[in-house]
C-alpha cells in the first residue's frame, strides 16, 4: 500500500514537473528523457546529414529530411501545407500534441522545422535545447528502429505570410526602416570580405549585407554546450545591438536555416514580432537593384 | 612460428591498440573513428588469413585450382544481404516510400559503371590483385603493390578529369535501382539468396578440401576455409553499415588524389553531381582523419600483423619487366573505381548486399574485363 502511495506520489510529481518543464518553448534533454513515453508528445528529428537519424535517434522520434520533406524540391519554397500535414500525421501528431523538434548541426534545421510549422499555424512546437549534440554528449539512450505511430489527425492552417519575409519586405524595411533587419552570418560575410564560407557552392554574385542590417552571428545566442542563453542574456545581447523588440524584426542568413535559429530565440523565447527571410543572401545577393552595403569591398569577378 | 615473427606481430598489435585508444571518438559526421579502425583491422585479418582476393579467387577458378575463394565471396554476399535486410527492416520498414536507405552504396546503374568495372577488372588482371588485395599485400611485404596503388592514385586523377564528360553524357540520366523498392524487403531477399545459392552450388563443384591441420595451424598458418572468411566478411560488412558506413576501400585513396590534384590545379574545380551520388564518394579532404582513412590504415596494419604471425611476411621486389604492367593495372583500377564510384569491395560487396543493381553490374563487367585480360596475357 505504502509503495502504491509512494509510486502515485512520484507519478504526480513527475507529471507536474513535466507540465512545468514543457511550458516554455524549449525542453531540456533530461525532461525529454523522462517524458518520452508521455501521452501527447511527438518527437521529430530534423537532421541534415544522411544516416544520422538511422544510426541512432531519440527513442520514438520520427525522421524528417530537410532537403526533401521541409522544402519544395522543385521550386524554391517551403514545403506545401499538404506535405507538412502528411508528415505530421505520419508522426502521430494531433491538434493537441506537443511537437518536440531536434536535430544535428546545432538544431539549425530543426529550428527551420519549427519556423515552417509556425507558418502553418501548428501550436505547441518546441525545440530540444542543445539538440542532438547535447543529447549525445550527455550519453543519453539512442534507438535505431523506425517507430510506427498511429496516424495523427492534425489539420494545418493555410500558410501565414506574416511569419515569413519576402524580398520585397526586406527591401521595404531596408529603405523605409519599418523593421530591424538582423544578419546572423559571420562577420566576414556581413562585411563583404567573403561571399560565402569556404566550401559552399550555392553562393551569390554580390558580397556584403542588406543596407541597414545589423550583424549578430547566430552563435552568440547559444552557450558552449549548444543550449540557448538565458532569456535575460538574449535580451541583453540583442538590445546591445539595438534590437529591443519594439519594432518588427526580420532575420536572414545564407539559405534561411541558421536565421531560423535566431528567429526561434527572438520570437519564441523573447516573444518579439519576427519574420524569417528564407530567401536570404542566396536570393538577395543575386537580386537586381536592391540596396546592398559592402564595407570590405570584395568585387565578384566570376572566380 | 619464429620468435622474430611473434615479436614483430606483438609489436604491431601493440601499435594497433595504441592507435585505437588515441583516435578521436568521432568524425565530423559523428561516426565513431575507433570502431572504423577496428573494423578495418578485422577486415584486414580476414582478407589476409582468408586470401580473400577477388582476382586470385577468380583466377583460381579459371585455372582449375579450386573454387573455394569464389565460394567465400558468394557466402559473404549472402550473409551481408541478410545483415543489410535486418538493418533495413529497422531503418526503412516501408521500402516503397521513395526514400533510399541512407549511405547505402546504391549508385546509378549506368553504362559508365559498366565501363569503369570492366577497366577495373582488366586492371586487376594486369596488376595481379584488386585494390583491397593490394592493400593487404602491403602487409605481406609486396613492393609491387606499392607501384599498383600509386598507379591507382594516378588513375583516380584521370577519372576526375574524365568525370564531367561522362556525367553529362551518361551518369546524369541514369537512376539508381534498389530492388526492395519494387519487390519489397522479403521479395528482394528471397530472390537474392536464391540467385546467390544457385551460383554457390555451381561454384561448389570445383571445391577443394584442405588437408587436416592442428587447430593452431588452421587458425594461424593455413588459409582460412571459405565459409569462415565469407561469414566473417558478411558480419563485418553488416556491423560497418550499422555503425559507421558501408565497406569500401577507395574513398580515402580517391580523396587523396582529388585533394592533391585540386591543390596542384590539375583537376576541374567542380566535379558535377559527384558529391550527391551514393558510393565511395571522393570528397576533397577537410580533416586529416576520415572514417575511410582509419579503416584502410587499420586494414593494412592488421594484415601486416597477421602476415607476420602466419609467416607470410616476405618482402619481395617485382622484376623490372613487371613494373609497367603493375603500374598500368593500377591506373586502370583507379580510373574504374573513380568513375564506377567504388571497387570490388565498395560496389560488388556493399552494393550487392544493399540490394542495388549497381553491384551485379559491376561484378559482371569486372569479371568480363578480368577474364579478357587473363586471356590476352596467356597468349603473350
Amino acid at each position: 500500500m505504502i509503495r502504491i502511495l509512494l509510486t502515485s506520489a512520484a507519478t504526480a510529481l513527475t507529471l507536474s514537473h513535466a507540465a512545468l518543464a514543457s511550458d516554455g518553448p524549449l525542453v531540456t534533454a533530461e525532461w525529454l528523457e523522462q517524458n518520452l513515453d508521455a501521452e501527447g508528445i511527438s518527437v521529430i528529428e530534423v537532421s541534415v546529414n544522411p544516416g544520422v537519424y538511422e544510426r541512432g535517434h531519440i527513442p520514438g522520434a520520427t525522421n524528417v529530411v530537410w532537403h526533401t520533406d521541409l522544402v519544395d524540391p522543385v521550386r524554391r519554397d517551403i514545403a506545401s501545407g499538404e506535405r507538412i500535414q502528411e508528415l505530421l500525421r505520419a508522426a502521430g501528431v494531433n491538434e493537441d500534441t506537443t511537437v518536440i523538434l531536434y536535430g544535428d548541426t546545432n538544431n539549425w534545421f530543426a529550428a527551420w522545422g519549427a519556423w515552417v510549422l509556425d507558418v502553418y499555424g501548428v501550436q505547441n512546437v518546441k525545440l530540444l535545447d542543445g539538440g542532438r549534440k547535447l543529447w549525445e554528449a550527455e550519453g543519453r539512450a539512442l534507438d535505431t528502429a523506425a517507430p510506427a505511430h498511429p496516424e495523427g489527425a492534425i489539420t494545418v492552417a493555410d500558410a501565414d505570410a506574416t511569419k515569413r519575409a519576402f524580398i520585397a519586405d526586406v527591401v521595404a524595411a531596408s529603405e523605409g526602416g519599418s523593421a530591424d533587419i538582423i544578419d546572423i552570418r559571420s562577420a566576414d560575410e556581413f562585411s563583404g570580405k567573403i561571399i560565402a564560407p569556404e566550401g559552399f557552392k550555392e553562393t551569390a554574385i554580390r558580397a556584403g549585407h542588406v543596407t541597414g542590417a545589423i550583424n549578430v552571428p547566430w552563435g552568440q545566442a547559444v552557450q558552449e554546450d549548444g543550449r540557448f542563453k538565458s532569456p535575460e542574456a538574449l535580451k541583453a545581447l540583442y538590445a546591445e545591438a539595438g534590437v529591443d523588440g519594439s519594432r518588427p524584426i526580420i532575420t536572414y542568413c545564407r539559405i534561411g536555416e541558421r536565421s531560423s535559429h535566431t528567429w526561434f530565440a527572438l520570437s519564441k523565447i523573447l516573444g518579439y514580432d519576427v519574420r524569417n527571410y528564407d530567401g536570404s543572401w542566396t536570393e538577395y545577393g543575386n537580386a537586381v537593384g536592391v540596396p546592398v552595403t559592402n564595407v570590405a569591398g570584395l568585387v565578384w569577378t566570376g572566380q | 612460428m619464429t620468435t622474430r615473427n611473434a615479436f614483430a606481430a606483438a609489436l604491431l598489435a601493440a601499435l594497433f591498440c595504441s592507435i585505437f585508444l588515441l583516435l578521436p571518438q568521432r568524425d565530423a559526421l559523428g561516426r565513431p573513428l575507433p570502431l572504423s579502425f577496428l573494423l578495418g583491422g578485422a577486415f584486414g585479418v580476414v582478407l589476409q588469413r582468408g586470401r580473400f582476393c577477388f582476382w586470385c579467387n577468380w583466377r583460381d577458378l579459371l585455372e582449375g585450382r579450386g573454387s573455394n575463394g569464389v565460394a567465400a565471396i558468394l557466402i559473404a554476399l549472402m550473409v551481408g544481404s541478410l545483415g543489410y535486410a535486418a538493418i533495413y527492416g529497422a531503418w526503412l520498414p516501408n521500402p516503397s516510400s521513395g526514400r533510399l536507405p541512407p549511405d547505402a552504396h546504391i549508385g546509378p546503374a549506368s553504362l559508365t559503371l559498366a565501363l569503369g568495372a570492366a577497366a577495373f577488372g582488366l586492371g586487376m588482371a594486369l596488376s595481379g590483385s584488386c585494390i583491397s588485395a593490394h592493400l593487404y599485400r602491403l602487409g605481406e611485404g609486396s613492393a609491387g603493390s606499392v607501384i599498383s596503388l600509386a598507379g591507382a592514385l594516378l588513375g583516380f586523377g584521370l577519372g576526375f578529369v574524365s568525370w564531367n564528360t561522362l556525367y553529362l553524357w551518361d551518369v546524369q540520366s541514369s537512376r539508381p535501382v534498389w530492388f526492395p523498392a519494387s519487390i519489397g524487403h522479403g521479395g528482394w531477399l528471397a530472390v537474392q539468396l536464391a540467385a546467390l545459392a544457385a551460383l554457390l552450388s555451381w561454384a561448389m563443384r570445383g571445391w577443394q578440401s584442405a588437408p587436416a591441420a592442428s587447430p593452431w595451424e588452421a587458425v594461424f598458418r593455413r588459409r582460412w576455409p571459405a565459409p569462415v572468411s565469407g561469414i566473417l566478411t558478411g558480419l563485418i560488412a553488416t556491423i560497418a553499415y550499422l555503425r559507421v558506413g558501408p565497406l569500401g576501400v577507395t574513398a580515402e585513396l580517391g580523396s587523396i588524389a582529388r585533394t592533391t590534384g585540386t591543390w596542384a590545379g590539375l583537376l576541374p574545380e567542380g566535379l558535377m553531381g559527384l558529391d550527391g551520388l551514393a558510393g565511395c564518394a571522393t570528397v576533397v579532404k577537410e580533416a586529416i582523419l576520415s572514417r575511410n582513412g582509419v579503416f584502410v590504415a587499420g586494414l593494412v596494419l592488421a594484415s601486416f600483423a597477421s602476415a607476420r604471425l602466419a609467416g607470410d611476411w616476405a618482402p619481395t621486389l617485382p622484376p623490372r619487366a613487371a613494373i609497367p604492367r603493375l603500374l598500368i593495372g593500377g591506373v586502370l583500377m583507379g580510373w574504374g573505381a573513380m568513375v564506377g564510384l567504388g571497387c570490388t569491395v565498395g560496389v560488388i560487396l556493399s552494393g550487392t548486399m544493399a540490394g542495388s543493381l549497381s553491384g551485379p553490374i559491376f561484378a559482371a563487367a569486372c569479371i568480363a574485363g578480368a577474364t579478357g585480360g587473363w586471356l590476352v596475357m596467356r597468349r603473350l
